[in-house]
C-alpha cells in the first residue's frame, strides 16, 4: 500500500514539474516511460491464467480510460473557469483537453471490442457501460463540432456548458462498471474493501502504463494549447498588418 | 487459441500506437507551421515599420 501511495503521489506531482520543462525534456521522459511500460507489459507482467495473452490489452485499455476521464475532468474544470473568468486561456485549455479526451475515448472504444471478441464472443454489447462510453464520445465529438468556429464567443459559452454537463457521464460510467451486472467486468484495480484484484507485478505494470499515458496527456495538452495560442497570435499580427497598411 | 488471441493483442496495441503517433505528428507539424508563419509575419511587420 505504501508503494502504491508513493507511486500515486509521483504521478500527481511529476506532471506539474513536467509541464514547466521544455519540449525535448518532455519527449525524452515520455519516450523512456513508454518503453519501460511496453517492456513491463510484454516481458515482466505475468500472463493471466483464464484470459491468457489477450488480457494484456487491459494495461493500455484501462490506462486510456483513466486518461480520458482525467481529460474530461480538465474540460469540466476549465469550462467552469472560462464561464467564471471569461478568459481565453481557460477556453483554450478546455478545447485542447476535449480533443485529447476524444482521442483517448476513441482508443477505449476500439480496444474494448478487440478485447471483448475473444473473451465474450462478440465485438459489442449494448450494455450500460459500453453504451454510456459511446454516449460520452458522442457528447465530446459534438463539443468539438461546436468549436469548429473557435472565435464565436456565444458558441464557446455554449460549448463550456456542454463540457460541464457532459462530464456527468463519467461518474455514471464508473458507477455502471461497479453496480450493474453486465458483460463488462467489475473493477479489478480497486475492489470492495479497498483490495486489488491484481498481482503486485500486474499492479506495477498498470501504474507505469498509467503514468506514461498521463505524461503523454500533459505533453499533448501543452502542444495543443500552443497551437491555439499561435493561431490567436497570428490573428493579432494580421490585424496589425492590416492597420499598418491602411494607415 | 493463444496464437489466435495474439492477433487481437497485436491489433489493439497497433491501433493505439498508430493513432497516438499520427495525432502527435499532426499536432507537432501544425505547431511548427504556425510558428514559422508567426516568424514570417513578425519579420514582415519589422520590414514595413523600418521603411
Amino acid at each position: 500500500m505504501r508503494i502504491l501511495g508513493t507511486m500515486l503521489l509521483f504521478f500527481i506531482v511529476f506532471p506539474l514539474v513536467f509541464v514547466r520543462r521544455n519540449s525535448l525534456f518532455q519527449i525524452t521522459i515520455m519516450y523512456i516511460t513508454m518503453i519501460v511500460a511496453i517492456f513491463l507489459v510484454f516481458i515482466y507482467a505475468p500472463t493471466e491464467k483464464v484470459q491468457g495473452i489477450v488480457q494484456k490489452i487491459f494495461y493500455f485499455h484501462v490506462s486510456s480510460a483513466v486518461t480520458m476521464s482525467f481529460a474530461f475532468f480538465v474540460v469540466f474544470i476549465a469550462s467552469i473557469m472560462y464561464l467564471w473568468k471569461n478568459s481565453d486561456w481557460w477556453d483554450a485549455v478546455a478545447l485542447s483537453a476535449a480533443e485529447i479526451g476524444v482521442v483517448f475515448c476513441t482508443l477505449v472504444l476500439i480496444t474494448g471490442p478487440i478485447w471483448a471478441r475473444p473473451i465474450w464472443g462478440t465485438w459489442w454489447s449494448w450494455d450500460p457501460t459500453l453504451t454510456l462510453s459511446l454516449v460520452l464520445w458522442l457528447i465530446y465529438v459534438a463539443y468539438l463540432m461546436l468549436r469548429i468556429d473557435a472565435h464565436d464567443s456565444k458558441r464557446a459559452r455554449f460549448a463550456a456548458i456542454l463540457g460541464i454537463v457532459g462530464f456527468v457521464d463519467v461518474p455514471l460510467i464508473l458507477w455502471s462498471v461497479e453496480k450493474w451486472r453486465t458483460l463488462h467486468p467489475k473493477p479489478v484495480l480497486i475492489q470492495e474493501g479497498g483490495t486489488t484484484g491484481l498481482t503486485s507485478a500486474m499492479l506495477l505494470t498498470f501504474m507505469v502504463c498509467l503514468g506514461a499515458f498521463l505524461l503523454l496527456f500533459f505533453y499533448l495538452l501543452r502542444e495543443r494549447i500552443s497551437v491555439l495560442q499561435s493561431r490567436h497570435a497570428l490573428e493579432v499580427l494580421r490585424h496589425e498588418i492590416d492597420e499598418i497598411l491602411a494607415g | 487459441m493463444q496464437v489466435k488471441n495474439f492477433w487481437y493483442l497485436f491489433a489493439a496495441y497497433s491501433t493505439i500506437w498508430t493513432a497516438l503517433c499520427v495525432y502527435m505528428i499532426r499536432l507537432s507539424q501544425k505547431n511548427k507551421a504556425l510558428q514559422a508563419e508567426l516568424r514570417d509575419l513578425r519579420a514582415q511587420i519589422e520590414r514595413v515599420l523600418a521603411k
